[in-house]
């Protein structure tokens, strides 16, 4: 009886949590609301001292960074997941999941400096750019951060896949690479859907990381789909801005309106992922 | 099962063990002492550290705690009233000022001047004085390269700091006219010194605005002034106003603070404070 009822308060205020959270977003960003509408969701005009607080340049990076991370590391990541699963023996398995699940755990700040030291030069003096700080930059260091989840989880739903199917799939005479389009992803698909999504929600979420390698100016790049220039994503800017603004002005309440676009935008992300495991 | 749960509650039992061992050992050591909690400027985080080191000497029961994040935090902190003392290198705004009110004092400790910086490269190259006016024309994003300045054909890495940083708000004041001047010129932007020092050694076509105690042999001040007059942010330039870009550097003390607060303030004041500010590369308010 205890534990019963112990069980359902717990789950009651982790879901109560959301609501909480957005609530709190959406109160504390209600005087700009109130007090600019909505417009400057698509301002491109970034000056808190002259209360002007355009979201798009922030919003586009973020999205481009994302973008960036999501085409790098997915490929990878379902590479190496396939070749994990199905070519490695069962040892190797072990610590190539391992070192995977080591990459997960370093703190994010070390990527930072790691991109800072070592990706930024790299990026200067190969692409001879004025800066490293760059979209570019972000999405790469995104790419080394997102990359163990979608591996690792990946990895998960293609083993997933019975062995029976791929008995069925030998015995019918089907060769290794049509087992794998035609049986093994279709099959893992939404597993990594999943990983995708989630390895999404941490890429747009990360700060420290992406603050130190973006450049954090807030200007939409020139053209708009040039990741060679610095930019700014709604993260790195509420990291290096937060501290400043005094509790309760606008400039306040428009940083906490980028995290509540942050929040929303995740919360769009996890509707699309899928409600039923396809039983495999 | 059951041997699961008995590993699980020794590894409990000890992790308690542990913790309460270690709380009452270091408890009594924090319960002791005071703190002083000190906030803001990183150009003024140097002073203060190495003040509050030495300060430690003669007062072994205090804790003193100093930390960066720049001016406007330093400010937002003792508005807040989670820090005991702010650090802030450039004067209170007007609305700063209001919100404040007569609850604070502004203490200056140091006098600074912002040393227009650029990389080893753009000096030896021939860049060695600019004019407020070329400053300015390179923030606003009019010159973009340093061959109109007589240097090498290469794009300016212009580099700008974050909006509420002191150093920013007297560089914004004197070359651009006004303390919040926008400059669209910016390449990147930066926060502390120390990253924005980084980016210009690592650079060859870098300029910024650093405090003087920032330059070494990569990160070179220029001259700034027309012709013959223009001049290198030395000493003896900053104490006799000649150099333009100079700025006090304050701390930021709420009124009716305690005397732990106030012996360190008459400290940072004192002979052996001031001795401190020029050691660290500032120069002396006395």
């Amino acid at each position: 009886m205890m534990l019963r009822w112990w069980l359902s308060t717990s789950a009651l205020l982790s879901s109560l949590m959301i609501v909480l959270v957005l609530g709190f977003l959406l109160q504390s960003s209600w005087p700009l609301i109130q007090q600019q509408g909505i417009a400057f969701i698509i301002g491109d005009e970034w000056y808190p001292f002259e209360s002007l607080y355009g979201m798009l340049p922030a919003l586009m990076g973020t999205v481009w960074a994302v973008t960036l991370a999501l085409l790098i590391a997915l490929p990878c990541g379902v590479a190496a997941a396939i070749f994990c699963a199905e070519l490695l023996p069962a040892q190797l398995r072990g610590a190539m999941r391992f070192s995977m699940e080591l990459m997960a755990g370093v703190p994010s700040v070390v990527y930072g400096l790691l991109g800072m030291w070592v990706l930024l030069p790299l990026l200067e003096s190969q692409l001879e750019l004025l800066t490293g700080r760059t979209l570019l930059a972000a999405g790469l260091l995104l790419a080394l951060m997102i990359l163990p989840t979608i591996m690792v989880l990946s990895e998960d739903a293609i083993r997933a896949v019975r062995q029976s199917q791929r008995e069925a799939a030998k015995s019918l005479g089907i060769g290794w690479d049509a087992t794998l389009w035609r049986v093994l992803l279709p099959q893992a698909w939404p597993g990594i859907r999943v990983a995708t999504l989630l390895a999404t929600g941490r890429a747009m979420g990360e700060t420290v990381a992406v603050m130190l390698v973006v450049g954090s100016i807030d200007r939409i790049p020139d053209p708009f789909y040039n990741f060679l220039q610095p930019a700014q994503t709604l993260t790195s800017r509420i990291g290096r801005e937060m501290a400043e603004a005094s509790i309760g002005s606008l400039h306040w309440a428009a940083l906490l309106f980028c995290g509540l676009l942050l929040a929303l935008i995740a919360m769009g992300l996890s509707f699309m992922t899928p409600r039923k495991r396809i039983a495999a | 099962m059951f041997h699961r749960c008995k590993e699980a509650l020794w590894i409990g039992f000890w992790g308690a063990a542990f913790l309460s061992l270690g709380t009452a050992l270091v408890g009594p050591l924090y319960a002791a002492t005071t703190t002083i909690k000190i906030a803001g400027s990183t150009t003024l985080l140097p002073i203060l550290s190495e003040a509050a080191k030495q300060y430690r000497i003669t007062h072994p029961d205090l804790r003193l705690t100093v930390s960066g994040g720049g001016s406007g935090m330093g400010v937002a902190n003792i508005e807040r009233g989670t820090i005991d003392i702010g650090m802030a290198s450039r004067p209170l705004s007007v609305r700063e000022a209001e919100r404040l009110g007569d609850a604070t004092d502004v203490i200056p400790v140091a006098r600074d001047a912002v040393a227009i910086a650029v990389s080893k490269a753009v000096y030896e190259n021939g860049v060695t004085q600019l004019s407020l006016a070329q400053i300015a024309a390179i923030y606003r994003g009019e010159i973009r390269n340093w061959r109109e300045l007589g240097g090498l054909d290469a794009t300016i890495l212009v580099i700008d700091k974050e909006a509420s940083r002191g150093t920013r708000y007297v560089f914004a004041a004197v070359v651009l006219g006004n303390p919040h001047a926008r400059a669209p010129g910016a390449t990147i932007i930066t926060g502390s010194n120390n990253e924005e020092q980084a980016v210009i050694s690592r650079s060859d076509q870098a300029i910024g605005m650093l405090s003087n105690a920032w330059l070494n042999d990569r990160v070179r001040a220029i001259a700034v002034g027309e012709g013959d007059a223009a001049l290198l942010p030395t000493a003896e330039n900053v104490a006799r106003g000649r150099y333009l870009i100079t700025r006090d550097l304050n701390i930021l003390v709420p009124k009716g603070s305690g005397d732990e607060v106030k012996g360190f303030v008459d400290f940072l004041r004192s002979a052996q404070g001031q001795a401190i500010v020029e050691t660290v590369g500032f120069h002396s308010v006395r």
